[in-house]
């Protein structure tokens, strides 16, 4: 295995067994007040508890006058992870909201434990050990205050930032307490709340820093700026594998404002440059200009002829014919063969480019004994890892500084473009601010995964499914860590074969599909096109069979005779009855309009969609959304609430109007004119509803976004019969 | 000379710089941000004489004598309605285009402080959300525009 396959796959959903205790571990600050840290195991800890030199993955701290900090290690991008990780916090604490401050953490691994921030994984990964570090230093400030009263810690109790006497109606701030707390052992096992306690969980909590964004204040990684630091702008070498052959500089040079023009080769890791040639200037605006003046001429290399157009239909020949088998059970040859009716499809998707509204942006400073780095970014380890290896220096001597991500969605868990910025500060000697142009985002992206899937399914004479074929055709995102992936290999395709539907006779398979671009994760990633598939094929079996579609689905749910797939079962089918009931589905509607139906489970949630729509001609509007949800224990309503809003934006974008286009090696698309992802008058009205769950909580970043798509091509086939297989399905309605 | 939230600054940039960048890099004042560059998303609206504008495609050198408002300059002390608004529905996700939203919907208010929710589509289309806040974006400015309704 490449060491980057298993840095990164490591890195991007990082399994810490829960069953492992965390190290608690406490001291006394200098200033006075109390240090709260958690120590992973596997993520060593630096040094004993001592005031000075204390440093644990420090989560906690609470200064001598109450004012607590919580610190986050996982990486803000909009998602709402450092609210929903800090009341977590606070809960078990019993601290004030108003008197915590979240920061983000800068990165640090060994203090932190992973903070690659994807795969719907923080809260998943980090909720107990947040609520035991919490949990921990409450009791510790009970016991100061029961020393202090010398009473039994029964006597007291935690109440608002305070501990309260029961008797005597006492009271102690925990900064008073914090002194004495501090020099306390660190409870073993420290006791959690019960749910009907909670106050902060299942709440609507706020987001802790909306007021900074509604007064202009929140920085971002555009936004870090240093004392004598310059701007750049860059363009790339627009063919992946493409060198520069000839540059003319001249024009560039000569515009005032403008200190260098920098040629960056490509550097070949997965997260390193494409290469290009960058502009560093007094301003933006002049590195902009500048970069358009630039006279470039590109060896494009081997991925020239590179055309989406072609590849789609060459991907659906691909699964259209026998490919390389992944998984089987049963014997589906003979069911096929036994079938009262078979049923197939084909569906396709196109590639997708995050384009989240901040582009990639980062301030680098390298300097000869350290490398500072400000950065939007889901991946500091990453970044550190990457400057690292390319300067030769330790990973230690590069600092990361993660700023809050304008969005994100997968993108910026690659670093290239801190690279680059590093690169122009080492030639320059100067701190450089490197903001890519929206242009440049959309043209050198790490693209989703442009695809093609092919399903035949076996019926018998009641309706029942008796055989599923799944062949599925996409670059996968191990080409990005091995080019020579020439099919998507098992660990991409087991999504198929594991889908909780009741299939006894089953066959997946794997078609060609080098990839002639740079794959990567975008927001919840193959569940976008698996998710269309199954969804889709389902409502098409459904009334193949003659049945309503939500009877349908039970049955195929209910012929899951495996046992370890029965809680996913039961789960998927809770959440589908929620959004049937929730959206009156199979009521009558008005004539050319249609209610859709699909529930796709990936990233450990549930989630399924019920959509509604009008269709006149090729005019579609979105009238409502019901989203039924089961994420577990909910943490923040109002931040889960928000992030299935976003999914439905999200995946009703990708699902009607957004694909990238590649013609003659490189991205036709430039700007949002021609990537048009959703505005406000398309806006649908979207209801929430979430299952009351004593599930540990799991994530929903990406959940939402797999079952909005066949849900809606359902309600387009409800609507009017048109059944639509190809997404973006707009471009292609006649 | 341009009046940035009350403030006179000299235009010492070459004279096409739009609007955006003399604000960002040359004095520094970061709450107005860029998402494209085009007049396609909205990140960079500021009010220009009260107008809501795309900072990214005003040529700064135009702006000779003009008023310019950015988010850092709505209000004092976050009291605008909409501000209070956008904290009621707690509207921002990564909030990065939510200055380009709040001062696009100031100056929608500002011309008309009773907007249909037709009204409310038609201007604020021009801003992108691409973290999709745009339900919340909807109710509050109805709820701002509810308190403008009752402060006349
Ligand atoms: S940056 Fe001005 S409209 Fe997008
Ligand atoms: S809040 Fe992230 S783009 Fe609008």
């Amino acid at each position: 295995m490449k060491p980057w396959l298993k840095h990164t796959e490591a890195g991007k959903s990082v399994v810490v067994d829960s069953s492992r205790r965390s190290f608690l571990k406490a001291a006394s600050l200098t200033s006075g007040g109390l240090m709260m840290g958690i120590t992973l195991p596997g993520f060593a800890a630096s040094g004993a508890a001592s005031a000075q030199e204390y440093s644990p993955n420090a989560y906690l701290k609470i200064a001598a006058n109450g004012d607590t900090t919580i610190y986050v290690g996982r990486c803000e991008m909009g998602q709402g992870i450092s609210t929903a990780l800090g009341s977590v916090v606070a809960e078990e604490l019993e601290a004030d909201w108003s008197r915590v401050t979240v920061l983000q953490a800068d990165g640090d691994e060994d203090k932190y434990g992973s903070q690659a921030t994807g795969g719907s994984a923080s809260m998943r990964v980090m909720y107990t050990r947040m609520r035991e570090a919490g949990a921990a230093a409450k009791e510790m400030l009970v016991l100061a205050a029961a020393k202090a009263w010398q009473v039994s810690v029964d006597d007291c109790v935690a109440e608002n930032h305070y501990v309260l006497n029961k008797a005597t109606k006492a009271k102690l701030g925990f900064g008073e307490l914090t002194k004495v707390a501090a020099t306390l052992p660190v409870p073993e096992k420290p006791q959690l709340k019960e749910k009907a306690d909670f106050r902060y969980i299942g709440s609507d909590l706020k987001r802790h820093d909306v007021d900074l964004v509604i007064r202009g204040q929140r920085v971002y990684g555009a936004d870090a700026s240093v004392p004598g630091m310059k701007y750049a702008a860059i363009v790339h070498c627009p063919v992946l594998g493409g060198k520069l052959k000839s540059l003319d500089d001249s024009g560039a040079k000569a515009m005032k404002g403008v200190s260098h023009v920098v040629t960056i080769d490509r550097y070949d890791v997965p997260y390193g440059s494409v290469g290009g040639v960058a502009v560093v200037a007094d301003n933006t605006w002049t590195a902009q200009q500048a970069v358009k003046q630039l006279k470039i001429e590109w060896d494009l290399g081997p991925n020239k002829d590179y055309d989406t157009d072609k590849y789609r239909q060459q991907l659906v020949a691909n699964v259209e014919k026998p490919a390389k088998v992944m998984a089987e059970r049963g014997d589906l040859d003979a069911a096929l063969a036994a079938a009262n009716k078979t049923v197939s499809a084909t569906y396709t998707g196109g590639h997708l480019c995050h384009a989240p509204i901040e582009p990639n942006a980062s301030l680098v400073w390298v300097k000869p004994d350290q490398i500072e780095v400000w950065a939007s970014t889901q991946s500091p380890a990453d970044i550190q890892k990457v400057l690292a290896d390319y300067f030769k220096r330790d990973k230690k001597d590069v600092i990361v500084h993660v700023m809050i991500s304008g969005g994100a969605f997968g993108r910026k868990f690659k670093c290239d473009y801190v690279h680059e910025a590093a690169v122009l500060s080492a030639q320059t000697g100067l701190p450089i601010q490197l903001t890519w142009s929206r242009e440049e985002d959309m043209r050198t992206g790490y693209y989703h995964s442009i695809s093609a899937q092919h399903i035949e399914a076996a019926m018998d004479e009641s309706g029942q499914v008796t055989g599923w074929l799944h062949r599925a055709a996409f670059p996968s995102i191990a080409t990005l860590f091995d080019p020579s992936h020439p099919y998507a290999p098992k660990g991409h395709v087991k999504d198929i074969a594991e889908h909780p539907f009741g299939i006894v006779n089953f066959r997946s398979e794997s078609g060609e599909a080098p990839a002639h671009t740079r794959i990567g994760w975008y927001r919840a990633v193959y569940a976008i096109f698996y998710g269309f598939a199954f969804g889709s094929f389902a409502d098409e079996l459904a009334h193949a069979a003659g049945k309503d579609t939500v009877t349908f689905l039970n049955q195929v749910y209910d012929n899951n005779g495996n046992p370890k797939q029965a809680e996913q079962v039961a789960r998927s089918k809770a959440a589908l009855a929620l959004a049937a009931e929730k959206s009156g589905f199979g009521r009558q509607l008005p004539a050319g309009e249609g209610m859709g139906i699909a529930v796709h489970y990936s990233f450990q949630s549930y989630v399924a969609m019920a959509v509604h729509v009008k269709v006149d001609g090729s005019d579609i509007e979105v009238l409502s959304v019901d989203c039924a949800v089961d994420c577990g224990q909910v943490v923040n309503k109002d931040g889960a609430t928000a992030q299935m809003e976003g999914a439905v934006v999200m995946g009703m974008g990708l699902a009607l109007h957004t694909e990238i286009h590649f013609k003659d090696g490189a991205v036709t698309n430039s700007n949002y004119h021609d990537y048009p992802v959703m505005r406000i008058p398309d806006m649908p009205q979207v209801r929430v509803h979430f299952i009351d769950s004593d599930h540990e909580p799991t994530g929903l970043g990406e959940p939402g976004v797999g079952p909005f798509a066949p849900a809606l091509a359902n309600a387009i086939f409800a609507a009017t019969g048109k059944r639509y297989r190809d997404l973006p399905l707009k471009p292609r309605m006649t | 000379m341009i009046t940035i939230n009350g403030k006179d600054y000299e235009v010492d940039v070459p004279a096409d710089m739009p609007l955006l960048w003399f604000i960002r890099d040359r004095l520094g004042i970061k709450g107005t941000k860029y998402g494209c560059g085009m007049g396609l998303c909205g990140a960079c609206t500021v009010l220009i004489d009260g107008q809501a504008r795309r900072s990214c495609i005003m040529p700064v050198a135009a702006l000779n004598g003009a008023k310019i408002t950015t988010i850092e300059g709505l209000s004092e002390d976050a009291s605008h309605p909409l501000q209070k608004a956008w904290l009621e529905h707690n509207v921002p996700q990564c909030g990065y285009c939510q200055a380009g939203q709040i001062m696009n919907a100031a100056g929608l208010l500002a011309q008309n402080n009773q907007p249909s929710e037709q009204q409310i589509d038609d201007a604020m289309q021009g801003n992108i959300c691409r973290c999709g806040t745009y339900q919340r974006i909807k109710k509050a400015i109805q709820t701002a525009a509810d308190e403008l309704a009752k402060e006349v």
